[in-house]
């Protein structure tokens, strides 16, 4: 049953310029999907499209097979920067989601403590985001994407600013979070061990247009030495190499030597 | 400290040399008066209750045009930086009367309202509008695109937008307008006494001025600068207090 289904969605920004260019693409409820290519390729584009920040000019997108008109309470967002409100404490920012829509509960706040806890951040919520670090800033911001409980995550390259053993550490709170909700997600990054560390299925995009795409057959739950097994070094490789443009090839599972 | 020290020193230093010229060269004190006669002259004045009628009306004056200018001044800017037809239906006139020199309208200002308060007042005001009015529109319009984006995605309604994000993120561009207009409304009320007050410091000068009276004018000086200085203190320790979320720690 498909979650998310992009159905030949172009955005242009003008006649003939496409940004993103028929795109297909269709995500299952619960997966966890990564969309890598290098920078200026449209992948933000494509997120916002999909967050229904932007309408497509062409195609469709739909979210539990009704179109996306305009952003969903269903829908979390992660931007590239964690803007965060700097006059709001941690907590604050955590509850800005539900804050706009009506007055805070005393169970919210407690949901926004747990959810602080869950992604390390116990204790510092009453700290203001220019007293945080930037990998504390992230975990706020990721906090605050899934204090409404989104069925769709959208994250967009929200690790890439972050030294490599932060983004580890975030990348396993992230899995761990999204698999205890059965979160679908979207995830934008340029780092290719990042996309075959967390994703079910890798799409490569290049251009505006989708040309290639990755099934990750690591087992669940990955931990680190899932980071350093050969099948994931093959995948890393296959995942280069096609983003590299060469035709597509399936990764035989004795690719390790 | 010690540069406080120092400051403070040469401040000594040179009334200490103006005080030995202006007794050697024998200067008349109508065209420089002697610190000493000058710093007597003030607290006598402040003493014997002169001063403090002059001091209370230029205070009174200050506060209400820097409030009342600082409101309206906020109040427009937000509405222009809203309202995109407003906006460009009346900049090119906002840009026109940030020319004018408001000053000069202190005449028509004494035929419409007539002499005292409430003439100083509306000029004061009027000084005090248009750095709030500009400071409001680009505080409001500076905010950083993702974060209005998040809001967007958060589906907010615009007052919630304008609320929560618009103001609090323009506050410190906004503030410092403010401090702009402090240093302007005292101008605004000097100046506007000398035209139209009876009471006040700026009045007191051109009473001065008349029985040639330096050592008063420059005592009165001292006055409206220690006067400008309390405001200036006053609005930054606002100012650090309306911000110390933005900054903190
Ligand atoms: N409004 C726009 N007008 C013109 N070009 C745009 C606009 N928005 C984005 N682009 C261009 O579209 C391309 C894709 O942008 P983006 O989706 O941000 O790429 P990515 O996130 O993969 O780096 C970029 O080359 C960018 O310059
Ligand atoms: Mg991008």
């Amino acid at each position: 049953m498909s979650f998310v289904s992009i159905d030949r969605a172009s955005y242009d920004v003008q006649p003939g310029q496409s940004i993103v260019d028929h795109i297909d693409w269709t995500i299952p409820a619960g997966e966890f999907h990564c969309l890598v290519g290098r920078s200026g390729c449209g992948k933000t584009t494509l997120l916002k499209l999909a967050a229904g920040l932007l309408q497509p000019t062409a195609g469709a997108i739909r979210i539990r097979g009704s179109a996306v008109r305009e952003p969903s309470p269903e829908v979390g967002f992660v931007f590239q920067t964690p803007t965060l409100l700097d006059w709001q404490t941690a907590l604050d920012n955590v509850l800005l989601p539900l804050s706009l829509a009506r007055r805070p509960l005393p169970q919210d706040r407690r949901k926004a403590e747990e959810l602080l806890d869950l992604v390390g951040l116990s204790g510092l919520e009453g700290r203001h985001p220019r007293a945080l670090s930037g990998g504390q800033q992230s975990r706020v911001a990721i906090a605050r994407a899934l204090i409404t409980e989104p069925a769709l995550l959208l994250l967009d390259e929200p690790f890439a600013a972050l030294d490599a053993i932060t983004r580890e550490e975030l990348q396993d709170d992230l899995l761990r979070l999204c698999a205890l909700r059965g979160t679908t997600v979207l995830f934008v990054t340029h780092d290719i061990a990042e996309a075959i560390y967390l994703a079910d299925r890798v799409a490569v995009m290049e251009n505006g247009r989708l040309h290639h795409a990755l099934a990750v057959d690591l087992p669940r739950p990955r931990g680190r030495d899932a980071r350093y097994s050969p099948r994931f070094t093959a995948l890393c490789r296959a995942l280069r190499r096609a983003m590299d443009g060469a035709p597509a090839e399936p990764v035989p599972l004795d690719a390790a030597s | 400290m010690t540069a406080r020290i120092g400051s403070a020193l040469l401040l000594v230093l040179l009334l200490a040399a103006w005080e030995l010229y202006g007794r050697l060269s024998g200067i008349p004190s109508l065209v420089v008066p002697l610190p000493s006669a000058v710093l007597r002259t003030l607290w006598d004045g402040l003493t014997s209750g002169f001063l403090l009628p002059h001091l209370a009306m230029t205070s009174a004056e200050m506060t209400l045009g820097l409030a009342i200018g600082c409101a309206v001044g906020f109040l427009t800017g937000v509405l222009l930086a809203e309202v995109e037809g407003l906006r460009r239906l009346l900049y090119p006139y906002i840009i026109a009367s940030q020319v004018v020199p408001k000053l000069a309208l202190g005449p028509l200002f004494i035929v419409w309202f007539g002499f005292g308060m409430t003439s100083t007042v509306v000029i004061t005001a009027l000084i005090c509008f248009f750095p709030l009015l500009e400071n409001t529109m680009t505080g409001l319009g500076q905010v950083d695109p993702n974060k209005r984006e998040l809001f967007r995605m958060l589906r907010a309604t615009r007052l919630q937008t304008l609320l929560r994000l618009k103001i609090p993120a323009g506050l410190p561009v906004i503030l410092a307008g403010v401090r702009v207009s402090v240093v302007l409304a005292l101008v605004g009320a000097v100046v506007g006494e000398f035209i139209g007050g009876r009471t006040g410091l700026g009045a007191s000068i051109i009473a001065a001025q008349g029985m040639m009276d330096s050592t008063m004018m420059f005592a009165l000086f001292i006055v409206i600068t220690a006067l400008g200085m309390a405001f200036y203190q006053a609005v930054t320790a606002i100012e650090r207090w309306l911000l110390r979320r933005h900054w903190t720690n």
